[in-house]
């Protein structure tokens, strides 16, 4: 029952942020591209959705579990993915050039591959983990694999020559995440999701950014 | 009370910069006033450093520009003087983005209705200089407000990522304000409002200043006027003479009461009057007595001298009385003011009724009163009642005799099969104990010309039968109330030869079934014993007949003759056999 009111609210959501999935190419069409305008449109409909869905399940976590652990004030959260030099403001957006923008953005989308697949899983060991959190879990899990694929073809397009792309930093927190001690588990996970929050929220950031730029010049 | 200094928030307009305020608190009133300092260090740093504006953003305030602005790194400020830390605040940048207000709102007419009441117009409005949309940096949605001028509530509108909005049906006589505010998409919080942006349709010329009387749906008159028709209707209803529409519209209300008792009768311990009101009527039908639906029945004492006759009080009490033609369960029993002695549906059913009810002898009356409170009881007589409720239901006077053993002289076949009061004459279909040796069914096996359905007695005991042969293996569900025809037809056809017992109807015997009509009807039996083959009760009579005619809605006329088991099985669902079936059995 509750599975299904997920799926339906899911849907929803998707619907709602013209996420679902759109015929691609009229039928009998022998080659069929979508232009790169429309690969960015649903580029950014991903990740706006995934950063969406990060807020959500971090709010609700902190909500429900952080609440009197002081974990905000151990901020020196650091993320796995601190070690690639992202922009960090507008300048430096503004400057890095498109095709490694673009690298940096798979680099990061490919670095949060195992940690999702693995917060899927470990957050149903949760003590009474609340159903919304766990459906979130496993759509940001499905949605980024999505986005996944879709920066790849951006990339195909818009890469002249080999695409060399090496970026890539692993995670290793798995062993934290199934710590016996609860107040760790819980302080791990609330890393995880802080961090996945960011992380969603630059990539978001970063596509919009080149969207503008390579689309519409500039002036969107 | 002494308040501390303390970050108040911190917040960056644009993603590109940021600012802390503090409220100084009234701390330094008391003591040496100290110098604040806010410090703020990044998360991959080790020093605390200082603010390095404190002016730009007003007093209490620590501005960090854009070289000192890292989006996505943690920062942790805090407010301190030498030694004494007073508050800490630990934050990234893209958290605490609350945008500018929108700029250069403004609106412009798109239409006016017929009347020029109303009017729709068009908001626009840019997004705020500081937020770098052009580029993408930050996307902003902007929610926006509107009332009447002498209004207090805002109306919202839903969030929007547009920098223009219609608005449409606003009142071309009245002025409005509007205001809007921005967020940045994927927060929560929104920004501070815009300034308040003024229409007025009169500026522009098209503002009707007679056209304040509005035609506003006079919903008061309608309302009062609506009230007092309904009541003047109601009243009318109420004082017509017309039994029928009274009836319509106000149905009698049943006093609460036990089903069949009356204490007071019960008190005075008229045993004839509890016995007769204990008889369980079976009939369904209006077999109405209602020849004035609103006669009061309070309370009848009419004597009938049949009654005197009874052997004994037991008997009595066991005797079928009666008769009338209520239903165990249907009727109403009110004795407080008899509105009507029939059924609930009593509209479509008691205009035809009322004619034959007119047509009940005085003795009826009687009856009538006595059995103006229909018993569930009568689910546990002992006793049989006849009635052949859907036989025919035109003939309300079927059962109305008492057939008590010594009154059975109108049934003529059937006087002396009734050994004991137990046994009677029964056409019913009612619900029969059955512990009692009567039969739960009989057959029909004439039809008098004055209507009356002549019965044969049925068996005496169905109790401790031995279990006849194939049928006793049948299971049928005992707590179904009808019988597949099928089932029940397998039984018969391969017994009926050899009896004609409705050895079914044992194994049907059931506290609570009884047959449908329709397997009555169509149920086909081997009729081997009619009814004057059968005075005894030992004898076995066959307890269905076919049927001869159908004269619905008056009755059946049932065919006394046996009628040959059609070879194939009928394909019929459980209690129910269509008509064309039903042809197929009759000759």
């Amino acid at each position: 029952g509750l599975l299904l009111v997920a799926l339906l609210v899911s849907h929803m959501l998707l619907t709602k942020e013209g996420v679902t999935s759109l015929p691609i190419c009229p039928k009998g069409s022998v080659s069929c591209q979508l232009s790169l305008e429309e690969l960015f449109d649903r580029a950014v409909k991903l990740s706006h959705y995934i950063h969406f869905l990060s807020s959500e399940i971090f709010n609700e976590f902190d909500e429900r579990y952080a609440q009197g652990r002081g974990f905000i004030a151990k901020a020196v959260n650091s993320c796995h993915t601190a070690s690639l030099t992202t922009p960090e403001d507008k300048e430096q957006a503004q400057q890095i050039h498109h095709e490694d923008l673009l690298n940096l953005i798979l680099g990061v989308l490919r670095s949060w591959n195992d940690p999702l697949i693995h917060l899927a899983s470990e957050v149903q060991r949760i003590k009474e983990a609340p159903e919304t959190i766990l459906w979130k879990a496993v759509e940001i899990e499905e949605q980024n694999k999505r986005l996944l694929e879709g920066m790849e073809k951006i990339v195909g397009r818009v890469h002249s020559g080999v695409v060399e792309n090496d970026i890539y930093t692993p995670w290793d927190g798995l062993p934290s995440l199934q710590l016996a001690d609860e107040d760790s588990r819980l302080f791990a996970f609330y890393n995880l999701l802080h961090c996945l929050r960011r992380d969603s929220h630059k990539i978001d950031n970063y596509l919009k950014v080149l969207k503008c730029r390579l689309i519409h010049d500039n002036n969107c | 009370i002494l308040q501390w200094p303390q970050i108040s928030k911190c917040r960056s307009p644009e993603m590109e910069t940021f600012s802390c305020f503090w409220t100084a608190g009234n701390f330094y009133n008391l003591t040496v006033p100290r110098i604040l300092q806010l410090l703020y260090k990044k998360s991959n740093e080790e020093d605390w450093k200082e603010c390095p504006d404190y002016i730009t953003s007003g007093q209490n305030s620590c501005y960090f520009n854009a070289s000192y602005t890292s989006v996505w790194t943690p920062y942790c400020v805090q407010l301190a003087s030498k030694n004494e830390v007073y508050d800490k605040k630990c934050f990234s940048v893209d958290e605490i983005v609350l945008p500018d207000p929108p700029v250069h709102l403004n609106w412009t007419l798109l239409n006016t209705s017929q009347t020029g009441i109303h009017g729709d117009i068009q908001v626009r409005w840019d997004p705020p200089p500081t937020a770098d949309v052009r580029k993408g940096w930050i996307t902003l949605e902007y929610e926006l407000q509107y009332k009447e001028v002498n209004e207090t509530k805002w109306n919202e509108l839903k969030p929007r990522l547009s920098t223009m909005v219609p608005l449409y049906s606003l009142k071309t006589a009245r002025d409005y304000e509007i205001r809007i505010r921005s967020r940045q998409r994927t927060s929560e919080k929104f920004g501070e409002f815009s300034e308040i942006l003024y229409v007025s349709f009169s500026q522009i010329g098209i503002g009707c200043d007679h056209c304040t009387e509005e035609v506003e749906f006079p919903w008061f008159l309608v309302v009062v006027f609506g009230v007092c028709g309904l009541a003047v209707t109601v009243i009318s209803i109420m004082l017509s003479k017309q039994p029928r529409l009274k009836m319509l519209i106000f149905p009698p209300v049943p006093v609460p009461k036990i089903k069949g008792i009356d204490p007071d009768l019960l008190k005075k311990g008229k045993l004839d009057e509890v016995n007769s009101i204990l008889a369980c009527h079976d009939s369904y039908k209006a077999q109405l007595y209602c020849d004035d639906l609103w006669v009061e029945f309070i309370e009848l004492d009419i004597e009938d001298p049949e009654e005197k006759n009874r052997a004994s009080d037991t008997d009595r009490l066991l005797s079928e009385d009666d008769l009338k033609s209520h239903s165990c369960l249907g009727t109403k029993d009110d004795d407080s003011g008899r509105a009507s002695c029939c059924e609930p549906d009593i509209p479509e059913t008691d205009f035809s009724a009322s004619d034959t009810c007119d047509a009940t002898s005085d003795s009826d009356q009687f009856k009538k009163a006595t059995e103006k409170e229909e018993d569930l009881l009568c689910l546990e007589r002992q006793d049989n009642d006849e009635s052949l409720p859907n036989l025919a239901s035109t003939d309300p006077q079927r059962q109305h005799r008492n057939t008590e053993s010594e009154n059975s002289s109108v049934w003529a076949p059937f006087e002396d099969s009734v050994e004991s009061p137990h046994l009677s004459v029964h056409t019913q279909i009612s619900n029969q104990n059955s512990l009692t040796s009567t039969d739960f069914y009989a057959q029909v096996s004439d039809i008098t010309p004055a209507g009356r359905v002549v019965l044969s007695p049925g068996q005496k005991s169905k109790l401790g039968r031995t279990q006849r042969e194939s049928c006793t293996e049948q299971n049928f569900t005992m707590d179904n109330t009808y019988f597949c025809e099928a089932d029940v037809k397998k039984c018969i056809a391969v017994t009926s030869q050899e009896e004609n017992e409705p050895r079914v109807q044992e194994q049907g015997y059931n506290e609570d079934g009884y047959f449908t009509t329709e397997s009555l009807t169509t149920t086909v039996a081997n009729l081997g014993a009619p009814t004057a083959a059968v005075p005894s009760s030992e004898m076995p009579v066959a307890d269905y007949t076919s049927i001869h005619i159908v004269q619905s809605p008056q009755g059946l006329v049932l065919n006394a003759t046996a009628l040959p088991v059609p070879d194939k099985e009928f394909n019929v669902s459980c209690g129910y056999v269509s008509t064309d079936q039903l042809n197929k059995i009759m000759p």
